[in-house]
């Protein structure tokens, strides 16, 4: 596979899993949360939703950065 | 009442100021009451309940005082993200995606180093300090910035699109976070960034009130449950007056500096921030 794909597959792992993430973080309060996350406390009934937005907003630019990576070359027009 | 009417018009007056002012409004709002004497501190849920109104109204003014540009800006990303390229001429995307660039990571460390710093950074004292840092990366901004202030031509948007890469947007916008240590001052840092990555005074100041406002605007929308909340009992009367307050002094702000940079630089603020910061720690050794 060539790298620019490889990079875009990536982006899009990485992104999914960091939304998928940021659920996690909003729906299960803090001692549900496994022991290798940050913010995971035992016996806090805390919801991290401030961890939450930061994965869910870091994995969304993951998914724009794809978005644009995987567009193919256009004839004619120049690219940022 | 925690926080009286006459307090809330003054700190209003004073966040609608200091938030665009390169001294720190965060600073200001810390030492002021510790100076009058007030039983004020900016870890109280009731103070940063106010502080929420009055940035929200903040953030209002700079998005309507800029409303032109946002909307150029909004329809430049729709453009981009519907052809999947950034076109070489097109500024507003460009320019768009800088900001979407600069405020991710500003936007990361804020939400998890803003309770910590907070908590740290509380006193009076350190404010006065750090105001004293600000005065001093003011001054170095102007010193290394990579040329000097001269009359700019044509449409600002695209003078910042055609200078700032991307790399240097995430370095701007990661020292926005710096904002979170009372003291230092958010537009401060970013136009003294702006002026490191070779934009003008008044380009820079451009660039950094167009990034202060999704920070602002989402760190203000973020904890305005606690403005309407069991939090904000009590308080909710004065923040809306320190809120007018603070819409009236930001537009009023904004429109001077805007002005104010097309020929002058950061000087005048750098000695402000190291006077007062000097001032006060003096005053509070006493």
């Amino acid at each position: 596979m060539e790298r620019g794909r490889l990079l875009v597959w990536l982006a899009v792992l990485v992104g999914l899993a960091l939304i998928v993430l940021a659920v996690v973080y909003w729906a299960e309060p803090a001692k549900s949360l496994p022991s290798w996350l940050p913010g995971h406390e035992a016996g806090s009934n805390h919801h991290h939703v401030k961890h939450g937005i930061a994965s869910f907003l870091v994995g969304l630019a993951c998914l724009v950065f794809a978005w644009f990576r995987s567009a193919g070359p256009r004839p004619g027009r120049a690219t940022a | 009442m925690p926080i009286s009417y006459g307090q809330a018009i003054l700190l209003g007056l004073l966040q609608g100021f200091s938030e665009l002012f390169p001294v720190s409004s965060l600073g200001h709002s810390v030492i002021l009451p510790r100076l009058l004497g007030w039983n004020i501190h900016q870890n109280d849920s009731y103070f940063i309940t106010f502080l929420v109104a009055t940035h929200l109204a903040t953030a209002l003014v700079l998005l309507g005082f800029f409303w032109r540009d946002w909307l150029r800006i909004l329809r430049g990303l729709g453009r981009s993200l519907r052809d999947r390229e950034i076109a070489e001429d097109d500024t507003d995307a460009k320019l768009g995606w800088l900001l979407v660039v600069g405020t991710i990571p500003a936007g990361i460390l804020g939400l998890l180093l803003e309770h910590k710093l907070r908590s740290i950074f509380a006193s009076a004292q350190s404010a006065a300090l750090f105001l004293m840092v600000n005065g001093v990366l003011l001054f170095l901004a102007e010193a290394l910035r990579r040329r000097a202030p001269q009359p700019q031509h044509g449409d600002p948007d695209g003078r910042i699109a055609r200078r700032v890469s991307w790399r240097d947007a995430v370095g701007v916008g990661t020292l926005q976070a710096g904002a979170l240590i009372p003291g230092i001052s958010r537009s401060g840092v970013t136009m003294g960034g702006g002026l490191l990555v070779g934009l003008s005074n008044e380009d820079a100041a451009r660039f950094a009130f167009l990034l202060a406002t999704p920070i602002i605007g989402a760190a203000a929308a973020l904890k305005l449950p606690e403005l309407f909340g069991s939090q904000g009992n009590g308080v909710r009367g004065p923040a809306l007056v320190g809120a007018i307050c603070s819409a009236v002094t930001a537009y009023l702000a904004v429109r001077f500096l805007m002005r104010f940079f097309e020929t002058n630089r950061l000087t005048p603020f750098a000695a402000y921030c190291l006077a007062a910061g000097l001032a006060c720690t003096l005053y509070f050794l006493v």
